[in-house]
């Protein structure tokens, strides 16, 4: 459903390409990891696929094709038109990236009020209720009221995927949703979008540094060093039998309690 | 602060800040004419080269009154920043490096101080030492300028307490005082300066506006606001007279202005 | 409401700093203002009876709290001067000095929010300079400077109204708007410009906020983006800024009535400093005090109402 063919992305201020020569698919369905270390170019990726990248400061080449439209070189009206019907993103910091001054409700509703601003309030309602219990948000009616700072790091993460999902798209990129998360927290995140992914078949990009959440969640693992991508495969190849000298760095860097457990 | 290149505004304001600069100091030793010798022969005379800024109604060479009334304004609004600034940023890093009550009390005094808009804090105080005399404008205005310096001194000096080098530098043994000065006052350099160019610009105004009303600089001495209260009078007769004067107020502010607005966009730059 | 009434009683306390502070510095400078009153001649029987008339005989804080309490009570002393109730000379001026502040309040408000919005649009374009140079050189213009050109030009060449005449409001309101409004103008101006100014940095701030990215992986155009988000977010900023607006407008209505001759309350202050008239000096002090730490009062409510944050006993940070 979504492919990327050769993307290159250049900013203005650097010497070197951020992304160089990507190609990736992602299958109706599939959960597909995203893994490297800061700077490896991985959300520069999932930015580009979004077009949340600044267009006058860096170059774009290649092709994003997402069920065979163009994202690239999209006009920016015909990328609005996407943006949250079809791709929701879900960030790093659930608290930053959420408006302080709007209810939650109104801001997990807010992609049907731009994109179906003709919906009747109640049936809006009914369906940002409908993406509440979806994500398993506590007490909907309380919560739609209430703003962002009052909701836990979870539940706010929990909020922004709502957000994300309300409007059905058909994927989701996920950059680094769980870093900012407790480590209990993170896994109950986890299991939710395993959830969503079963229950409703949504394609997802989940973007980490941490291979242990990669590992729990997605079939096929694809690595990135350097703007690169190093190396891709099924999870279980990548992680017992990695190729590339630097995935297999990567690994063994895992902190675990039985050191071997791993391998 | 490294790689500090210069920009459009900061050269602008520069250059005309220097030139205005000049020809105030200028004044304080030589004029075209006597700025206060009285001549019955060239009353009201407007512009023109022998009188670039025309005449008044008394004869006497506008531009060499604006020469010398602009070096009258330049000296309070310097001496009344220096008090502002110095005593400002005692106060701001003894507070903000101690903390503690003392620390407490003297911000809740600053707060109370902020009731009060700085021309009226001005007049409050000089109608407590006395009106009309040149260095009790510029007590109150350097006392009026202290909260403002003390209050953004104490922010640097406080955010800078606890910073690693600093506990370092405590550890070798090194002083308070020495710290304070040698590790901490550069550090606060970039937020000083620009707080400088908008305190100056506060002084000329705040300096102008009460000699404006007849409670700052009274005769002999003459500024330019005192000048501009002068010429408000003359109006219909001499409109050069007030134009030129007001003039001149407008392009030091707005010079020292540009400074201010260069140095912030190199702030910008450099982060 | 828990708020409210901690901002409500902070206003209080520190207008009770703020008045103990005024009163004990005219206390120390005022020397005796029975002597003052009654000149060198008086007899010691005449200045032991004046005294007494004026409470001077009574401890300072019998005479500090008396005199507090003027302000509810209308009795504020009386002048040195007029030999006449403070209140009484006071109170028809404040009208004409809150009614200028109002209405140059009124035109900053309504210029300068949509004209900071719009000058958004020129961050990082070739005019971009331009704007900037401008917005300086409208700071730099000194009030009481521009108000002798609106003089010159409105007043003495157009006619439109007389400079140092001011028209009574009662008889001729509409004569004496149009006065006001011309002062207006000049103590406008310098605070537009640092208002659009303000909030350009303000929107520009905010417009490198996460939760913009967020809005626009949401659908959002630019407009939609500023409206709905950006706008609101700044909004807290802004109200602080217009609040201490108020405070900077008082300060120059001082200048600028002495400029259009209006008989106003800074006028009145400003001869009062040169006659050395201290009763006047002191409660017109505390009364532009108090609307100043009102206006910055307000603001907070203000703030509080948009912001469900400050609700949390937060303070206004």
């Amino acid at each position: 459903m979504l492919e990327i063919k050769d993307l290159h992305v250049q900013f203005n201020s650097r010497d070197h390409e951020a992304v160089s020569g990507v190609t990736l698919t992602i299958h109706d369905g599939e959960i597909l990891g995203l893994v490297g270390e800061s700077g490896s170019g991985k959300s520069v990726t999932a930015m580009s696929i979004a077009g949340l990248l600044p267009r006058k400061q860096c170059k774009l080449s290649g092709d994003v094709l997402l069920d065979g439209q163009d994202l690239l070189h999209a006009q920016r009206s015909e990328l609005r038109r996407l943006h949250g019907r079809k791709i929701g993103v879900v960030f790093q910091e659930p608290m930053s990236s959420m408006d302080p001054l709007m209810r939650v409700g109104t801001q997990i509703g807010e992609t049907l009020r731009i994109h179906q601003p003709d919906m009747p309030k109640e049936e809006r309602h009914r369906l940002v209720y409908e993406a509440m219990r979806d994500v398993e948000l506590p007490n909907p009616e309380e919560t739609y009221r209430k703003y962002p700072h009052e909701l836990s790091g979870g539940q706010q993460q929990r909020a922004m995927i709502a957000a994300a999902i309300v409007s059905r798209p058909s994927l989701l990129l996920l950059d680094e949703p769980t870093t900012a998360l407790d480590v209990t927290i993170q896994a109950q995140i986890l299991e939710l979008l395993k959830k969503l992914n079963r229950e409703t078949g949504i394609s997802m990009l989940f973007i980490s540094h941490n291979l242990n959440v990669v590992r729990k969640l997605c079939k096929r693992v694809a690595v990135m060093q350097k703007g690169k991508l190093v190396e891709t495969g099924t999870t279980e190849d990548v992680f017992f039998r990695p190729q590339h000298p630097y995935t297999q760095k990567l690994i063994e860097s895992i902190p675990t309690r039985h050191g071997k457990e791993v391998r | 602060m490294k790689n500090k290149r210069m920009n459009g505004y900061l050269l602008a304001g520069l250059i005309l800040t220097g030139l205005l600069v000049a020809l105030m100091l200028l004044g304080k030793f030589w004029t075209p004419y006597s700025p206060t010798e009285m001549n019955g022969a060239a009353k009201l005379q407007p512009p023109s080269w022998a009188h670039l800024f025309g005449t008044d109604n008394f004869g006497r060479d506008i531009f060499s009154r604006v020469m010398r009334g602009g070096g009258t304004t330049l000296t309070i609004a310097v001496l009344t920043i220096a008090i502002g600034a110095v005593l400002g940023t005692l106060i701001g890093a003894a507070t903000g490096y101690f903390g503690g009550a003392v620390d407490d009390a003297l911000m809740r005094l600053n707060d109370a101080l902020t009731a009060f808009p700085s021309i009226l804090l001005a007049l409050l105080i000089i109608s407590l030492v006395g009106p009309g005399k040149t260095y009790n404008v510029v007590i109150a205005l350097g006392i009026v300028f202290i909260p403002s310096f003390a209050r953004v001194m104490r922010t640097q000096f406080a955010s800078q307490r606890n910073v690693n080098y600093i506990t370092s530098a405590r550890l070798m043994g090194a002083g308070s005082l020495r710290i304070m000065i040698l590790h901490m006052l550069p550090n606060t350099l970039r937020t000083l300066l620009p707080a400088l160019t908008i305190g100056f610009n506060n002084a000329v105004l705040a300096e102008a506006s009460m000699s404006f009303l007849g409670i700052g600089v009274t005769p002999p001495d003459a500024s330019l606001g005192y000048m501009l209260s002068e010429a408000q009078g003359m109006l219909v007769k001499a409109p050069w007279y007030a134009i030129s004067t007001g003039a001149m107020i407008a392009l030091l502010v707005f010079g020292v202005g540009l400074i201010g607005e260069g140095l912030q966009k190199l702030e910008r730059e450099v982060d | 409401m828990k708020y409210t009434i901690r901002r409500i009683w902070m206003l209080v306390v520190t207008m009770l700093i703020v008045s103990f502070m005024t009163f004990l510095a005219f206390e120390l400078v005022s020397g005796d203002p029975a002597q003052t009153m009654l000149g060198t001649e008086a007899t010691p029987e005449q200045l032991a009876a004046l005294r007494h008339e004026l409470g001077l005989d009574q401890p300072f804080f019998a005479r500090y709290f008396r005199w507090l309490g003027g302000f509810f009570t209308g009795d504020l002393g009386s002048s040195y001067i007029y030999r006449q109730g403070v209140w009484g000379l006071i109170a028809p001026k404040l009208s004409l000095t809150l009614l200028l502040a109002l209405i140059s309040f009124i035109l900053i408000t309504v210029i300068s929010i949509p004209l900071g919005v719009w000058s958004y649009r020129f961050v990082g374009g070739p005019f971009d300079w331009l704007r900037t140079t401008f917005n300086q050189l409208c700071m730099a213009v000194p009030p009481f400077f521009v108000g002798i050109l609106l003089c010159w030009i409105f007043g003495i060449i157009l006619h439109l109204f007389t400079p140092g005449d001011f028209p009574a409001l009662r008889s001729d309101p509409g004569g004496a708007l149009r006065h006001l409004l011309f002062a207006s103008i000049c103590l406008c101006i310098p605070r537009i410009a640092m208002t659009v100014r303000m909030m350009r940095s303000t929107v520009i701030g905010e417009m490198e906020k996460a939760y913009v990215r967020t809005a626009i992986s949401r659908g959002n155009d630019r407009r939609q983006v500023l409206t709905r988000h950006v706008l609101k977010n700044s909004l807290t900023s802004t109200v602080t800024f217009l609040g201490q607006t108020m405070a900077e407008l008082v300060g120059g209505s001082i200048v600028v009535e002495q400029v259009f001759g209006i008989p106003g309350l800074g006028r009145f202050l400003v001869s009062s400093i040169s006659n050395r008239d201290y009763p006047v000096v002191q409660a017109i002090v505390v009364l532009l005090a108090f609307w100043v730490v009102l206006a910055g009062t307000i603001a907070d409510l203000i703030n509080q109402r948009v912001d469900p944050r400050l609700r949390l006993g937060g303070g206004a940070k």
